[in-house]
């Protein structure tokens, strides 16, 4: 059994559900980037997600474009990203690290280098613009214990969902409807009767991402999903705020899912 | 081709999973089309009837006495309707937009040749249309997006990144992401995923197949070389692919910009900053930076500023069947001066670097070869970049004066 789905399933005793916040690396520079993530682990969310800027994010929304042209300017080395990731990780063991960029920059990194770099510090890898009829490219990364996370939308037919979990570990990534990230979760009604179907598929954590916004969104997620992910939500908020808008859109996440008794 | 859209190592799909459906549909009502006579016949005769093909191809005596060396001949794209190669792909996608039962195109465009091409035929078609144009495209080429607006189309400035061609495609990417249900997306050159670098370069192959006809009756036979500038690479796969093989050589001509620093030109071949890349959903060339982030480019021309190229060039090339060259901006400017004083020819800025690339060879072969270049539009939409290039006092007086007056009223 893969880290990342014994990590969910363990933190799930107790928790109804886990938060999966995003931070994009270099944004507005390194080192505040940093201090994001450190805060958020700090404060206790289960998981991090750690977007490596890409040029040309096609599944990502305005806002963190946006973040991740501005984060470019400063030159992120991937190879530096990584060291960070490492230090973040050790200093903090309750939680876990995942990457998330776009296949490009890995590549370019080297898929081998990357799995070895990530070997037993990090548990996953999302990258976007990857379906699994290319999953053959990601195998260095899977034998090194880093799973890639596959993506399933509410239109993933139950043949394309049985071929997903087939090959899927760790947790499957669900975006919660058609588009990008950071639009207005307008599908989240029908967020129950796709999740269960998706459930009828696999085994593994669902998380559930992409407009996920609100305290009321994670309370339609309850008993459904296993991760809520959280991305555009706090840069937005850290764009209006600074790190005291993290704070204030964490806290909020937060309460909201102490307030929910666990199921 | 090779299964699931590679051409050698380039192509490919790499795009987000919730567009796997909609790109199904798409691979599947294309292949289908194309086996449709009736489907064939429809796009053939709106390339006759609505854009004028074929479009001729022109004896240029007094160029090739200029040049001295080779005889040239020019295929005239400009001739189509809208003015540029761009009408023949969207006469095809259009017509199997409205097969597969959508409403609304999105495409991106870069000269803008493209957008007014797609909202031409989105107005004939009865089609909604959203065009995304890189803000500082739009500055450049305002004319075009004026007659985009006229059509009736949405034309969306997108000021991420480098605010160019590359920025709208990634735009145009989400919007597909966003809307597929309804939404075609009709790309505008010979790149992106499965079926579109085939579908493309299929609508544009008409080109080459004329000049096949026409060579033989002008010429009496292939010319020697062909000549076509890459941005995407939809005009050189059009003209390239039906002589592929025939013995007759390829020769893309590429922006050369300002220099050949990183960010100052827009070359995906015959440089190191370019090199294997997967971005936009597919594998190419791409101009790119130690970190793997896409280049900048620069190009006189914002149809050939693009990062990227069809993987069906970068294949060919990779097998030696197509040579790449450049053009830099001043070379172009004189090329397309060249043509204009000696032929009464008005070629587009794009254009003038085949016409640059050609003219540059055609010296120094032989009197009995024989080349073609391929215009694959006209310069009028460039009058402003042209003036300024030229350094035309008088056109600055006019643009006040028009000024003054809207003011005025
Ligand atoms: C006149 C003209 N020629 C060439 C191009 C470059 O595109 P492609 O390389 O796909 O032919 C453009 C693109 O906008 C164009 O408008």
């Amino acid at each position: 059994m893969s880290h990342l789905k014994s990590f969910i399933q363990d933190q799930r005793t107790d928790k109804p559900l886990l938060l999966m916040t995003h931070v994009v690396y270099g944004y507005p520079n390194v080192e505040q980037s940093l201090e994001v993530m450190s805060h958020l682990l700090e404060e206790g969310v289960e998981l991090l997600e750690v977007q490596f800027p890409f040029s040309d994010p096609v599944a990502d929304g305005p806002v963190i474009t946006d973040a991740c042209h501005k984060a470019i300017s400063n030159r992120p080395q991937l190879g530096a990203c990584l060291e960070h990731i490492k230090d973040l990780a050790e200093r903090y063991p309750n939680s876990k690290i995942l990457l998330m960029s776009y296949l490009n920059p890995v590549l370019n990194y080297g898929v081998e280098r990357l799995a070895e770099d990530m070997a037993g510090i990090v548990p996953g890898i999302i990258i976007p613009d990857i379906t699994i009829q290319n999953q053959r490219m990601l195998e260095p990364l899977q034998k090194s214990g880093v799973t890639p996370i596959w993506i399933v939308t509410p239109d993933t037919d139950n043949a394309r969902l049985d071929g997903i979990s087939d090959i899927a570990e760790g947790m499957l990534y669900c975006v919660s409807n058609a588009g990008v990230t950071g639009q207005q979760a307008s599908g989240l009604e029908n967020i129950c009767s796709y999740l269960t179907r998706v459930r009828q598929h696999s085994e593994l954590p669902l998380s559930v991402g992409f407009g996920i916004s609100e305290a009321e969104h994670l309370l339609r997620l309850k008993g459904h999903a296993d991760v809520a992910i959280v991305g555009s939500a706090l840069l937005k908020a850290f764009n209006k705020d600074g790190l005291t808008g993290v704070e204030m859109k964490l806290n909020e996440l937060q309460s909201a899912i102490s307030k929910m008794s666990a199921c | 081709m090779s299964d699931e859209g590679y051409f050698g190592q380039y192509g490919g799909s790499y795009i987000p999973e919730i567009l796997f459906n909609s790109q199904q549909q798409l691979i599947e009502s294309f292949r289908e089309a194309m086996a449709d006579e009736c489907f064939l016949q429809q796009v053939k005769s709106e390339m006759q009837n609505y854009s004028g093909r074929p479009t001729p191809l022109t004896y240029c005596g007094n160029l090739t006495q200029s040049v001295g060396g080779a005889q040239i001949y020019l295929k005239r794209e400009d001739l189509n309707h809208s003015g540029a190669h761009k009408m023949n792909n969207v006469i095809g996608q259009g017509l199997l937009a409205k097969r597969m039962g959508k409403n609304r195109v999105i495409a991106e465009t870069g000269a803008g040749q493209h957008g007014v091409a797609t909202a031409l035929v989105s107005a004939r078609l009865g089609l909604e249309c959203t065009i995304y144009m890189g803000a500082h495209d739009i500055k450049r080429q305002y004319p075009n997006v004026f007659w985009m607006k006229q059509l009736g189309a949405t034309v969306v400035p997108v000021t991420t990144g480098s605010a160019t061609l590359k920025d709208a495609l990634d735009e145009a990417i989400r919007d597909w992401c966003t809307n597929y249900d309804n939404t075609h997306y009709l790309i505008g050159t010979s790149c992106g995923c499965e079926p579109f670098p085939e579908m493309v370069a299929g609508f544009q192959s008409v080109i080459g197949e004329e000049v096949k006809e026409q060579s033989i009756a002008q010429i009496g036979r292939y010319p020697d070389r062909i000549y076509a500038c890459v941005g995407g690479g939809s005009n050189a796969c059009g003209i390239f692919l039906p002589f592929v093989n025939s013995g007759t050589e390829l020769v893309g001509v590429e922006a050369g910009g300002i220099g050949d620093g990183p960010g100052e030109h827009a070359k995906r071949f015959n440089t190191e900053q370019a090199r294997f890349g997967i971005a936009q959903g597919y594998a190419t060339r791409f101009l790119q930076d130690d970190q793997g982030q896409l280049q900048e480019t620069q190009s006189i021309s914002a149809g050939l500023d693009y990062v990227g190229v069809s993987p069906i060039l970068a294949d060919l090339e990779q097998q030696g069947k197509v040579r790449m060259t450049s053009a830099r901006d001043t070379e172009v400017v004189e090329a397309f001066k060249l043509l204009m004083v000696n032929e009464g020819i008005v070629a587009a800025l794009e254009s003038s670097h085949a016409i640059a690339g050609g003219i540059r060879e055609a010296a120094s072969m032989k009197a009995t070869d024989s080349i073609v270049i391929n215009v694959s539009g006209r310069g009028d939409k460039d009058i402003f970049n042209v003036a300024k290039a030229l350094n035309d006092v008088a056109f600055d007086d006019f643009i006040e004066d028009y000024l003054g007056e809207a003011a005025k009223s």
